[in-house]
């Protein structure tokens, strides 16, 4: 590296992940200040300190610094270095919380990555990896990343408090990104879902796809749920429910829901019969923002696009969320890459909430860690 | 400031779209009354009215004038019949025997269209020789305004997204 690029600088705890992401993936060092400054408990939590373990883990040559109450972080990005490894993850955030960055890394590793992650697999903030596995794994795929070598495989569920779960993520690495044309999201063909349970009745996952179905049949006749019922081991520490839900539509777009029980002890009993409506009524609620890209993994899709080849890309979506707003703006600043945002009125048949097409040229990003074989 | 902005576009947009017929609503629209009086009687005797159009296309300066007129001659036979059966349809000029309702609503909208659009002027000059053809095509009054109203709607109804998301700086860079 012939100079060190200006490292940016930011200020408080939101967005770390999307800021120590970006950071990698264009080499520009981040500084992070004033980080829960004024809280009685200051400093990066745990689950943020798990994660930029992780991220260390990933990386060969990284520089982190943080001070002594942890309200300040400096980042010097390494090489994104891959390989066999595993990772405790922190209880308080589900493994989707790390996975969501592992997969805009990925792609992008010098060998193929291969991680084993434990620690919660489905709680009420985070994607989980159910529906990571459903909707974002196709479109990754979309951009030429797949293959043997691709999977996400759920060993063991972890339910929160005490999580217990274990996952394991493969990702072949590709030196180029395919652009993708993708604007008509095509009709909705199939509804496919979990609905899991560990350490509780198994008939509480019936009870809930009956419920799910209820809502659901009125518009499609092409419906299955699985039900997945965890014994022993595998079951994790504390119990739970929950489902997922995903529809698939005609020209490959995957829009997912879901809903968890709440944590033991936390919180009034959920009956699953009640879950099971209320995430399919979240399920509609997507459908109804549509776009080619479910709302979890809009900025996942346009980070892609940027990192793509220069040709442009285009994808549709449904209303921007807060979190890929302010992505598309830290992709700004790490990429210097304006996206054309165009709203989209539906005009004939009703077609939901309005549509955003977003276009970009892509910055020509290629995997220089790669070895050329 | 983006308000005049699209007004320009519009302005510099509109001959291209204009220019197909421009004849014909420019004319409907100078002459609305004498355009209902004969709309009924179109319908039973066109050929008359065709070569009445024939002639008048050869004092016109348009070479083209043949393509709208046999259009027009078309178009009028289903308007007749569908104004009589609807009554009053979607627009205001809808009603049939309401003579003044149509020459109010032509005056108005003459003025936006100048307001909105400068340089339509040019062009209403130029037609002011159609006028004696005749064939009320109501749906055709005012293409210009409504599509100049239509285009304005939307370029207001919807948010400038890049500017909410990248701030005044997305501006600069265009």
């Amino acid at each position: 590296m012939a100079s060190q690029p200006h490292a940016l600088s930011y200020v408080g705890c939101n967005f770390l992940r999307q800021r120590l992401v970006l950071s990698t993936l264009s080499g520009r060092p981040v500084k992070i200040r004033k980080i829960r400054a004024k809280e009685e408990s200051p400093g990066l939590r745990d689950f943020e300190a798990s994660f930029i373990r992780l991220i260390d883990k990933v990386t060969n040559g990284s520089r982190i610094e943080i001070n002594q109450t942890g309200t300040t972080l400096y980042y010097q990005p390494g090489l994104l270095y891959g390989g066999v490894l595993e990772h405790d993850c922190s209880p308080h955030r589900s493994i989707g919380y790390y996975l969501e960055s592992l997969l805009c890394l990925a792609p992008f590793m010098k060998h193929p990555l291969r991680i084993v992650l434990r620690g919660v697999t489905n709680d009420q903030v985070d994607p989980s990896v159910d529906v990571l596995k459903a909707t974002a794994l196709p479109l990754l795929k979309k951009f030429g990343i797949d293959g043997e070598g691709f999977e996400l495989k759920i060993t063991r569920r972890g339910m929160p408090p005490k999580g217990g779960g274990e996952v394991i993520f493969a990702c072949p690495v590709r030196k180029v990104l395919r652009p993708i044309q993708f604007t008509d999201p095509g009709k909705i063909k199939r509804i496919r879902g979990t609905a899991y349970s560990v350490r509780v009745s198994p008939q509480i996952a019936n009870r809930i796809v009956d419920s799910a179905r209820s809502i659901l049949n009125k518009f499609i006749p092409d419906i299955y749920i699985y039900t997945d019922h965890m014994k022993g081991t595998s079951s994790g520490k504390s119990p739970g429910f929950g489902l997922s839900l995903v529809a698939e539509t005609t020209n490959g777009t995957f829009l997912g829901a879901e809903l968890a029980s709440n944590p033991q002890g936390q919180g009034t009993a959920v009956l699953p019969e009640e879950l099971g409506l209320n995430c399919a009524k979240l399920l509609l609620e997507e459908i109804y923002r549509g776009g080619c890209v479910d709302s979890t993994n809009q900025s996942l899709v346009l980070l892609l696009m940027t990192l793509g080849q220069q040709d442009v890309s285009k994808v549709l979506l449904g209303p921007l969320s807060p979190y890929t707003i302010e992505f598309l703006r830290h992709l700004r600043s790490f990429f210097q890459i304006m996206f054309k945002i165009e709203t989209k009125p539906s005009r004939e048949e009703p077609q939901g909430g309005e549509k955003v097409l977003m276009t970009c040229v892509g910055i020509g990003f290629s995997n220089l860690s790669k070895t050329i074989k | 400031l983006k308000r005049e902005e699209t007004t320009e576009e519009t302005a510099v947009e509109l001959p291209a779209f204009a220019d197909s017929d421009d004849d014909l609503e420019m004319r409907s629209g100078e002459e609305g009354e004498t355009d209902l009086d004969e709309s009924k009687e179109e319908a039973e005797d066109q050929g008359d009215e065709e070569s009445d159009e024939k002639e008048s296309s050869d004092n016109h300066r348009f070479s083209k004038k043949v393509v709208p007129t046999t259009d027009s001659g078309n178009c009028t036979a289903e308007e007749a019949s569908e104004s009589e059966a609807e009554g009053s349809s979607e627009e205001e000029e809808g009603s049939n025997d309401d003579s003044e309702a149509v020459e109010d609503g032509d005056g108005d909208d003459d003025d936006d269209v100048e307001n909105l659009l400068k340089e339509e002027e040019e062009y209403g000059e130029d037609n002011d020789f159609s006028v004696d053809t005749a064939g009320a095509l109501k749906w055709k009054e005012d293409l210009t305004q409504k599509a100049a109203e239509a285009f304005l709607r939307q370029q207001q109804s919807a948010p400038n997204l890049r500017k909410l998301v990248y701030g005044t700086v997305a501006e600069d860079a265009d």
